[in-house]
Formats: C-alpha cells, sequence, structure tokens
C-alpha cells in the first residue's frame, strides 16, 4: 500500500480548532492557565494553515523517493500487521528523536524548524506553527531508511501523521505535570515546555516526539524545574509577526553570512555548524550561552545590593 | 477534482484561523503589561545577556524599552506583542541615534529584528560617562 486515504493531521484539524477554542475560554473565565496574545495567535495558525503550501510543490516529488526506495525495500512488513506498528511506533519515534536534535544542532536544518519555537507564548495554538521549509531542507530523507526496511510509505505518513497529532496536547501551560509513571516515559506538557523555553539551562534538552525515553538514553533529557520557570521563544526572539520573516528569516541570516565568508571553513561553519556558529566566535552558540550562564551563577549573591 | 476539495478545505481553514484569532483577541488573555522600571529593565536584560556587566540603564519615556551600556556594546530591548526582543549593538552606534519627534530608531542590523523605535526625547542621555 503506497497512499492512504487515512490521515490523521487532516482528521484532527477540528479537534484542534475547538481544542484551541476551549483553551482561550476557560483561561478567560480563570479554569486554567493559558496566556494568548492576538498577533501572535495569527502568527501561529498562519504558520499552520500556510504548511500545506509549499508541500504542494515538493510531497509529489518527496513521495515517488518514498516509492523508489520502497521498490528497493529488504523486507516486507505487512501493513495489517499489528507487530508492523508497534515496530514502526518505536523506529518512527527514534527517527523523530533525531530528525530534531539535528533540527537543533545544526543551522541549515535549525532554519527550517526554528519557526516552531518563534513565538513567545506556549499554547495550542503554538503547536501549528509548522515549518514550510521542512521538504527544502531535506529532513523527510531520514525517514526513508524505515520505507527502505520494508514499511510502506502510507504507513510511514500515518505514524509520521499520529506523532504530530501526539504533539498537539503537549503544547499547553493549562496542564502541569502528568502522573509520574507517564512523566517518566512519555513526552508531556512539562517535558516539552523545557523544550520551548530560551533559559540557558534548558537550551536544545528533550527532542522527544512521543517516547520521553530517547532522550533519557542519549543524555538529552532535562526535567522541568519548579524553581525556574521556563521563558518560551528563541534564544534572540523576533521582532515581528510577519509570518514571512517567521518563515525565512534564519534562511535570510545564512545568506547574508555566506555572503561574507572568507574559507571553505567560513561557509561550513555557516550552513552545518551550531546556530549561533561564527569565525572568530563572536557570536554564542547554546553551548556558550549555557557556559555563561553557568559562570554567572557563581558570583550572583555579589551583583544583589 | 482534487484541486477544487484542496481550495475548499483551505479557505474553510482560514476562516476558522480568522475566528480563532479574534476569540484569543478578544478574551484579553495576553500576559500582564505594565511600564518597565529601572530594576525590571536591568533583570530583563541580564535574562537575554547572562553575565553582561551593565554600567547604566535607561528606560524609554513610554516605559516600553530600555537601552544599557555594557562596556563597547549596548544592549536594547524593546517590547513586541506582550513579550520583549533584545539585541546587542555597538555603543558607537547606539550613541550616533537622534530623536525624530521623540522617538529613537536603532539599528539592530538583524532580519530577524531590523530595528527598535523607542521613546527618548532626548538622547544621547547626558550621563553616558
Ligand atoms: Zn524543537
Ligand atoms: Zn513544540
Amino acid at each position: 500500500m503506497l497512499h492512504s486515504s487515512f490521515d490523521p493531521v487532516a482528521l484532527a484539524v477540528p479537534f484542534f480548532i475547538l481544542t484551541i477554542f476551549l483553551e482561550i475560554v476557560l483561561a478567560r473565565i480563570g479554569l486554567i492557565k493559558a496566556t494568548y496574545e492576538g498577533r501572535d495567535t495569527v502568527a501561529s495558525l498562519a504558520m499552520g494553515l500556510g504548511r500545506g503550501l509549499p508541500g504542494l510543490v515538493l510531497n509529489g516529488a518527496i513521495f515517488a523517493a518514498s516509492v523508489w526506495v520502497y521498490q528497493h525495500r529488504v523486507f516486507t512488513v505487512p501493513f495489517a500487521a499489528l507487530w508492523g506498528w508497534v515496530v514502526i511506533f518505536f523506529l518512527e519515534d527514534l527517527t523523530y528523536y533525531g530528525f530534531h536534535r539535528f533540527s537543533h544542532e545544526r543551522r541549515f536544518w535549525w532554519a527550517s524548524h526554528v519557526n516552531h519555537h518563534t513565538s513567545q507564548h506556549y499554547n495550542l495554538s503554538t503547536a501549528l506553527r509548522q515549518t514550510w521549509t521542512g521538504g527544502i531542507a531535506g529532513t523527510w530523507l531520514l525517514w526513508l531508511p524505515l520505507t527502505w526496511l520494508g514499511f510502506s510509505p502510507a504507513q510511514v505518513a500515518i505514524q509520521q501523521g499520529i506523532s504530530l497529532v501526539y504533539q498537539f496536547w503537549i503544547h499547553t501551560e493549562a496542564i502541569g505535570r502528568m502522573p509520574a509513571w507517564f512523566e517518566a516515559i512519555f513526552n508531556t506538557p512539562s517535558h516539552h515546555r523545557v523544550h520551548h523555553a530560551r533559559n540557558p539551562r534548558y537550551l536544545d534538552r528533550n527532542y522527544a516526539g512521543i517516547l520521553i525515553i530517547w532522550d533519557k538514553m542519549f543524555g538529552t533529557f532535562q526535567p522541568e524545574l519548579d524553581e525556574e520557570a521556563p521563558r518560551y521563544g528563541i534564544v534572540k526572539n523576533l521582532g515581528s509577526f510577519n509570518i514571512l520573516r517567521v518563515a525565512f528569516h534564519e534562511w535570510i541570516s545564512i545568506g547574508k553570512d555566506l555572503l561574507t565568508a572568507r574559507s571553505p571553513r567560513d561557509v561550513a561553519g555557516y550552513l552545518f555548524g551550531p546556530p549561533g556558529w561564527s569565525p572568530d566566535g563572536s557570536r554564542q552558540t547554546s553551548e556558550d550561552l549555557r557556559a555563561d550562564w553557568v559562570a554567572s551563577q557563581v558570583p550572583a549573591t555579589d551583583h544583589k545590593g | 477534482m482534487a484541486g477544487k476539495a484542496f481550495l475548499i478545505q483551505f479557505a474553510g481553514s482560514a476562516a476558522f484561523v480568522a475566528v480563532l484569532a479574534a476569540v484569543a483577541a478578544l478574551a484579553r488573555i495576553s500576559k500582564p503589561r505594565s511600564a518597565l522600571t529601572q530594576e525590571r529593565a536591568r533583570a530583563l536584560l541580564a535574562d537575554e545577556f547572562p553575565g553582561r556587566e551593565m554600567e547604566a540603564v535607561w528606560v524609554s519615556d513610554d516605559g516600553c524599552g530600555a537601552v544599557a551600556r555594557a562596556g563597547a556594546q549596548a544592549l536594547i530591548l524593546t517590547e513586541i506583542g506582550d513579550g520583549y526582543v533584545a539585541r546587542d549593538i555597538p555603543w558607537d552606534g547606539a550613541l550616533a541615534a537622534r530623536p525624530n519627534k521623540g522617538i529613537v530608531q536603532f539599528d539592530l542590523a538583524d532580519i530577524a529584528a531590523p530595528r527598535a523605535r523607542l521613546a527618548f526625547a532626548v538622547w544621547p542621555p547626558g550621563d553616558t560617562h
């Protein structure tokens, strides 16, 4: 089975709209914690809405690539087999972890993923602030090994959709902590708040899709701390709600930097170094910011007064 | 026809986006906003630039932004929506800006935040060391 008419994301859209509406109303009457700002919400929802547009151009080619890989698969996993769904659940989630970590640690892919993080709010509408340039960035290539192993393109697409739908509900401040056993296994609002935070100690942590276990296995897990409330957004927040700026600002920055590059090393660093890399080290990466923050914590008592 | 179905779906979703955005704006549940004080501006800038020593902070006349001097750098803070944006630029550049009808425009030289417009009737301040 190559193409499936079952699209979890399309089916979930009415649920997305209804729950965002509920989150706003319940926050308005003071029943839950949530903040919304008009222009920020417009930007998030418009990014979600526009997500399908670049797909119109690229999806055909991406689909054709996955069909070609499927024709050269090593095994065949029957679509109806339950074990196949169990296996792809874990493999797809591990792939997502890799994709997501890559998207934060290397600037070329960060340029595509950054817009998901540009809101200074953390509410259900933030979940819909999706990239427009993932197809161009080529991150879809990372899922091809699953197809090569023998999962049909349709099955991979459905599992990706399930993961995206799962990640919707965790974009909220309305839920504090889930039961301990759930927090231990699954990605939760608490874990993902850390991921969206720009506090130095929270930067580049909790890349999980559905399962938080990968972060714990690979050393990128950071629990949310009661003494440190997350501040949302990116290290250098956007000074605009214009969705074109949201979607393309980092690509344009890369282009400007490349124009100043003086060596192949500069080109490689600007494209594939960590975000914040610069030839002379005058800018700050996440690691630099974390180091500064750690250093500033030691003499903190001297600064009060 | 797939194209027509897509257009209908897109138009429908766009209508919902408009309604939701209106509801979000009318609900008035943005983060509480208040004019900046010296202390608050310092605290916000300290979050933005951990470990940077600030020699002086000037809060804009309307309390919507601030400029701090940190050695050869100017740390600039300005409101966006119910949040803030900050950038550092060379101090000399910040010093060279002049008010126009009570507004000083600082060039932040960044596509993600091109400029900050802060209300300063007088700029540069007299006490710039
Ligand atoms: Zn991310
Ligand atoms: Zn997210």
